[in-house]
């Protein structure tokens, strides 16, 4: 039922008779799912090292583009029948499908190839069910089929590899011709057996990745045949494990030197790491060193120690002693090897770090110069300074922030909002860019420094966000009129300073920017004193310096751009000192490698919107020169917090003490719900749009206005609606103080007849047809549903915040005694929880209830203040999308393909 | 996953109308049992061990009564009965009563694939009811078949008369046998062996085939399992809590293999590929506490996942952390080496810092990038480590790594607890 291939094997079809046909030049290649994740890395660099064996690839939906590579394109069709009537020949197809779209690739290839010699299928896991039929359609068409799970085939003489990345992406580095064939059950130990083979002054032939599935197409047997048949291939490796009985009839007319590996594998029960690698008692490791001792007549393991083997060869059970047995072997049949020695396999630290521990000898290698080309890149790696992340495309994807589903709770920078929300407003702030809390003098100079620019009197934004309020527009729209106006000419010179403090000490060994001990006189030798002062007197500047001072912040930085003012005589320039700032902050992140230089150069920029942001949210008619909200401007600087300064702006005064914590809670549970969210998704876009790849021309004011244009009455303002909810039961009560458990409300009254009124409304409703009758805000959930009594974690964790500071809340309660009553009333099945976004309303509430009761804003001040806060807190979040997107992103990342986009007629 | 069993193995059976004797579970009740025997005339009491425990070592975990009372007794030995085997030691979860079956045969059946005939193959014998393997091969018929066509009746037909069996068996097997193809092949199986199959004499004296026990293999890499409904938590005794969470990781791309050594293992070993994955943990012994193989080029997200994981079960005990593996040919060392230094940084950010040692060989795509994002991390959390270049031969470098563990071990340790500031 097959047709007769090599005479050698009458029962079955084999097609290759030699290990010089297993490798040809003349085998034209078709790759299967080309584009996917691995062949996508390993399939250009293999076109190329083999001087263009591949004439097309398929990927569905992709027919018409093409992977590049350096010596041309491979063009890419939907489908086989699509790259054969395109004209394209090819006798080898290479499998990257997915494993539920193996077998089908390979019978389809079998079916429309008319000329199909060889598959070579590199994907793991495909199940043993798919293999048998790929066994069997393959025998009954006459095709060689190599893998699965293999790394394909190579020849190091014809410099050609054929389907996976033997060699890697240097394949020349391991793939030196000589006279060894190797065969081995792993992909990994392929290239490292010929890597350790060099050190033996040994190059190879044909290296062959055999897979360890359970079935192996092309096994030892077929593979020892065209071994013998190849004149170039003197001598053989087997890289063998246990399971099954493939090398069981081996005979060798030529030395091998076989590697049973896996002993230990006996214990297992059940498969670890190569899926055909589990044995029975006559086939596990020590049953097959018996078949292979046998096989060389020897009675014992080489060893370098025990140099046990014969002229057929030896039985290893340690990769390292792989080329001296071939020299010993060798050497028997007085064969020498193909070339001196490369290298040796003695170990080679190529990294320490002993910690000042006090170690043994034996554990303090000396460092080595690594080979080329690794040793001009570790010379490189000194010179570089932060982090340089991987571009990739970062549409939905993100490196700042992620929701865990479980829980709903989202991270920023590994940090949960909740964890977040315990933190000060300006600590998340420097946070959302640094990726670390700043220390006690970064935030007292974080805090001057935001307060420095805060006051918009006189700036055309504040003008413009005036404008853009009065012609009716919402909070957002107006504040992205002002922080279009913060360009990059605006602060080109603090990024330019921050850039060269990186650069001037980047090599100082500095740890701890605060720790001022340190001796800069060699950087102010050599820094430019123009970037760092100007020509004429600044006032702002000296008062920055003066705050800094009256609240005892210290900075080497700080100190630094002092001393080079100083030194050239000139006027020390505040955006010298926003970049001393900013670079404080960052410093421990940047030298830990968890930040980039670029966004080092940035924060100046991101500070600045801040400043702006907050700043134009107060109408123009409460700022002048000197205050701001009615608070002197030297106030802001020498004693108030950013935290303060943003409460003074949305409410008109500084908060106590409890206000603040309140603010500061309320600001950090809104940072951020994940990448997906509609102001992260627009801030990505912007950014997307710029193109990242050239990080210098992104706009970073332009992806605070794609924060605040994909914020809405929507997505930002609907926190109004639970507020108006909470309004409308409370209004008439005589509520003063919120805070106040004297408050003399009966909540559960209140509580209870709203519910009986909500069950009367909802029966009519329902009996009037109306599916979509109002439902109550901020009650229930869908994740946190089902149980007798349900809790939102997050909102519980607030609430615990609270209760152990003694802090309490009317409104909270009163959602409480709520969600009691809808369950008590029948409303519901259960009792619901009392979701986070009640939280975030019944916050905004307390914050504005009195102002609001003694009518001094109105209910739409009091929307327009909802929506403002929401935008402060989603600043954060948006700040670490921003610069996420800037450092990892692609050009144009962010657009939906076309075949996904859906017209709706 | 592994079923063993006639509880399972009758529900299995059932999809594909394969008889099988009567079987009551661990909660039958004592009128039910008693019905059972009334019927039967006797009842085996057999253990239920979760996962796969073979035929050896089972002597004397199995009840044969045929009074109510008796078989009670039994079940009150047998319920949380031990089976030791290999050192693995599986202890019962309950007992299944199964009616007892009048017969003169007992039949051998096994279907599995053979990496000699590279085919599935069945085993039959009509000598059935033992260890197949204490049998002499004359009397064992291993008969390849093509999977195309599947297991037909006359492959039953010829290797009966092959073995010479009684002409009785070869009508009622070659009609039965030929079902538990389509349980094999289409339900994701890797092996299926039902032994005994006891042949009931039925109406008119024909015989007919019931199992009475039951033993299969699901491929871990074949969905159609799924397609049984089979619970969860069938198989759990075989997987320890850590190695059931890294499974739910389980993609195609990258390996996410592990097995758990020795609990008590002071090496923390991340292999890459499975070549490396053999020699490592071959030449750590009972230091490793697990042996593992991440390679296959996993994402970051993947990697991240796989070391958060390892080091919340394993760092606190462990006193080096290995990376260990050959020169990759496609596994991205910077994104691997980037995950794995991030998981570090946010474990002692979350559990605290661990008193650890880091010894690292590899090779491949990005290397010094990936070192040196490991580097920067470990200089940061004030762990000490040594990388080598991939030119050095892995087993020097697993050396090294377990004269660090010795170290440790004689109050390195505590050395490295205190420059940490930390209490052990």
């Amino acid at each position: 039922m097959h047709p007769q291939g090599v005479e050698a094997f009458p029962h079955y079809y084999v097609g290759v008779n030699s290990l010089d046909d297993l490798v040809s030049k003349d085998d034209r290649i078709c790759v299967l799912n080309i584009t996917g994740g691995e062949s996508r890395t390993v399939t250009p660099v293999s076109h190329v090292f083999s001087g263009g064996n591949i004439v097309c690839g398929t990927a569905p939906g992709r027919s018409g583009s093409s992977m590049k590579t350096k010596i041309g394109n491979i063009p890419v069709f939907d489908n086989l029948p699509q790259a054969l009537a395109a004209g394209h020949e090819f006798n080898t197809v290479v499998v990257y499908l997915p494993p539920g779209g193996v077998r089908d690739g390979v019978i389809e290839a079998i079916r429309v190839v008319s000329n199909l010699k060889k598959i070579v299928i590199l994907t793991e896991k495909v199940p043993v069910h798919d293999a048998r039929i790929i066994r069997a359609v393959g025998q009954m068409h006459g095709v060689d089929i190599f893998g699965a799970n293999c790394l394909g085939l190579a020849d190091a003489h014809k410099q050609i590899r054929i389907g996976g990345a033997l060699g890697g992406s240097h394949p020349a580095e391991s793939l030196v011709p000589g006279s060894v064939a190797i065969y081995s059950n792993s992909g990994n130990f392929t290239t490292t057996i010929a890597v350790y083979l060099l050190t033996g002054g040994w190059g190879t032939t044909v290296s062959y990745s055999s897979g360890k599935d359970v079935y192996i197409h092309f096994g030892a047997l077929e593979w020892t045949h065209a071994f013998h048949n190849d004149d170039r291939s003197k001598c053989a490796v087997m890289y063998i494990e246990p399971g099954g009985y493939y090398e069981h009839k081996l005979e060798f007319n030529k030395p091998v030197v076989a590697c049973i590996v896996g002993r230990w594998k006996a214990k297992l029960t059940k498969a670890c790491g190569h899926a055909g690698a589990i044995a029975g008692t006559g086939d596990n490791a020590e049953a097959k060193e018996d078949w292979f001792k046998e096989k060389f007549e020897v009675d014992d393991i080489f060893s370098p120690e025990n140099p046990v083997c014969s002229a057929k060869g030896a039985v290893v059970t340690n990769i390292a002693h792989i080329p001296a047995a071939m020299t010993a072997v060798m050497a028997l049949g007085k064969a020498e090897p193909d070339f001196a020695p490369r290298g040796d396999l003695s170990l080679k630290c190529w990294f320490s770090n002993t910690q000042g521990l006090d170690l043994p000898a034996a554990l303090k290698p000396a460092l080595v110069e690594a080979l080329e080309p690794y040793n001009d890149q570790i010379a490189a790696l000194s010179e570089q300074v932060g982090a340089v992340f991987p571009r990739q495309a970062m549409k939905d994807t993100s490196g700042a922030s992620m929701m865990d589903p479980k829980t709903q709770v989202t991270r920023i920078h590994g940090t949960t909002v909740l964890d977040a929300s315990t933190h000060s407003f300006e600590e998340n702030l420097v946070q959302s860019l640094t990726r670390e809390y700043p220390d006690a003098n970064g935030t007292a100079m974080t805090n001057v420094m935001l307060n420095a620019f805060v006051n918009q009197a006189g700036k055309v934004g504040l003008a413009a966000a005036d404008a853009a309020r009065e012609a009716g527009n919402s909070p957002n729209t107006s504040l992205s009129s002002a922080v279009a106006l913060v360009g990059p000419n605006q602060v080109a010179n603090a990024r330019t300073a921050a850039a060269a403090l990186v650069e001037l000490f980047k090599k100082s060994g500095i740890e701890d920017a605060s720790d001022t001990r340190y001796d800069f006189s060699s950087q102010v030798a050599e820094a430019d004193a123009s970037l760092f002062t100007m020509g004429e007197p600044c006032a702002l500047s000296d008062n920055i310096a003066a705050a800094f001072e009256a609240r005892g912040a210290n900075s080497i930085f700080v100190n630094f751009v002092k001393a080079v003012a100083e030194k050239a005589g000139a006027q020390l320039s505040a955006a010298a000192l926003m970049a001393a700032t900013t670079t404080h902050v960052a410093w421990k992140a940047l030298m830990r490698k968890r930040i980039s230089a670029i966004t080092v150069r940035n924060i100046p920029w991101h500070f600045k919107i801040f400043s702006t942001l907050v700043g134009s949210a107060a109408a123009g008619d409460q700022q002048s020169a000197d205050t701001f909200c009615g608070v002197a401007n030297s106030d802001l600087l020498n004693s108030w917090s950013f935290s303060e300064t943003a409460h003074l702006a949305l409410l008109g005064k500084r908060p106590n003490e409890e206000e603040l914590y309140s603010f500061s809670v309320l600001l950090g549970l809104i940072i951020t719900n994940g990448p997906g969210t509609i102001s992260a998704q627009g801030a990505k876009g912007a950014v997307s749009a710029d193109g990242p790849e050239v990080p210098e021309r992104i706009q970073i004011n332009k992806g605070y206005i794609g924060f605040l244009t994909h914020t809405g009455y929507a997505h930002g303002g609907n926190g109004y609606e639970a507020i108006s909810f909470l309004v409308d039961r409370f209004k008439d009560s005589g509520l003063t103080d919120p805070g106040s458990k004297d408050h003399g409300l009966d909540l559960k009254a209140m509580a209870t007849t709203y519910a009986k009124e909500y069950l009367a409304y909802k029966i009519k409703a329902k009996a009037a047809g109306n599916i979509g009758y109002a439902k109550i805000p901020c009650t229930g959930h869908p994740v946190f549903k089902g149980e007798a009594v349900n809790y939102d974690p997050r909102e519980a964790f607030v609430g615990k915040l609270f209760e152990e500071r003694g802090d309490y809340n009317v409104f909270h309660e009163f959602y409480k005694e709520l969600v009691q009553s809808l369950f008590d009333t029948g409303v519901t099945k259960n009792v619901f929880c009392v979701n986070v976004d009640a939280v975030i309303a019944v916050l905004l509430l307390k914050m504005l209830w009195q102002p609001y009761a003694e009518g001094k804003i109105s209910d739409n001040t009091m929307e327009s203040a909802a929506f403002t806060t929401f935008l402060f807190g989603r600043m954060i979040g948006s700040a670490a999308e921003i610069d996420d997107h800037t450092n990892r992103g692609k050009n144009m990342d962010t657009r939906t393909a076309a075949s996904k986009c859906k017209y709706a007629g | 996953m592994q079923v063993t069993g006639m509880l399972w193995g009758s529900k299995l059976l059932k999809y594909v109308g394969f008889p099988t004797s009567e079987v009551l579970g661990p909660e039958a009740t004592g009128e039910q049992v008693k019905d059972l025997i009334d019927r039967c005339g006797r009842v085996f009491i057999k253990p239920i061990f979760k996962g796969g425990v073979g035929k050896k070592g089972k002597l004397g975990l199995m009840g044969n009564c045929t009074n109510l009372a008796d078989a009670m007794k039994e079940k009150e030995r047998l319920y949380f009965a031990e089976h030791i085997q290999n050192n693995n030691v599986s202890k019962a979860e309950g007992v299944t009563f199964e009616g007892g079956v009048p017969a003169e045969y007992e039949i051998y059946f096994s279907i599995s694939d053979s990496t000699e005939f590279r085919a599935p193959v069945i085993t039959l014998t009509h000598h059935g009811g033992v260890d197949i393997e204490e049998l002499p091969p004359e009397k064992i018929a291993v008969i390849p078949f093509d999977p195309l066509t599947g297991l037909k009746g006359f492959v039953i037909s010829n290797a009966l008369h092959k073995l010479g069996a009684p002409k009785e068996l070869i009508s009622p097997l070659v009609q039965n046998l030929p079902k538990l193809w389509d349980l094999y092949h289409n339900y994701g199986m890797a092996t299926l062996e039902i032994n005994p199959i006891r042949m009931m004499p039925g109406k008119n004296g024909r015989l007919i085939p019931v199992a009475c026990d039951f033993k299969c293999a699901f491929d871990g890499d074949d969905p159609s399992v799924a397609r049984l409904g089979l619970p969860d938590d069938l198989d759990t005794s075989s997987y320890s809590d850590f190695e059931q969470e890294v499974n739910q990781l389980r993609t195609y791309q990258g390996q996410s293999d592990v097995y758990v050594i020795n609990d008590q293992g002071t090496i923390a070993a991340m292999t890459f590929g499975g070549g490396a994955n053999a020699l490592v943990t071959e030449l750590l012994g009972d230091s490793a506490n697990l042996s593992s193989d991440f390679g296959g080029n996993p994402p970051y997200e993947k990697m991240h996942d796989i070391s958060r994981i390892v080091y919340k079960y394993w760092l606190e005990q462990s006193n080096v952390l290995f990376i260990i593996g050959g020169k990759a040919n496609n596994t991205d060392i910077y994104e691997t080496f980037r995950a794995m230094a991030d998981a570090l940084r946010d474990h002692f950010n979350k559990y605290g810092p661990t008193p650890l040692y880091v010894v690292v060989g590899r090779g491949g795509p990005n290397l010094i990038r990936g070192l040196g994002y490991l580097r920067d991390t470990l200089d940061s959390l004030g762990i000490p480590y040594q990388m080598f270049g991939y030119d050095s031969a892995m087993s020097e470098v697993v050396n090294y790594a377990q004269a660090a563990d010795e170290w440790m071990k004689k109050g390195g340790r505590e050395q490295i607890a205190k420059k940490l500031g930390i209490t052990e």
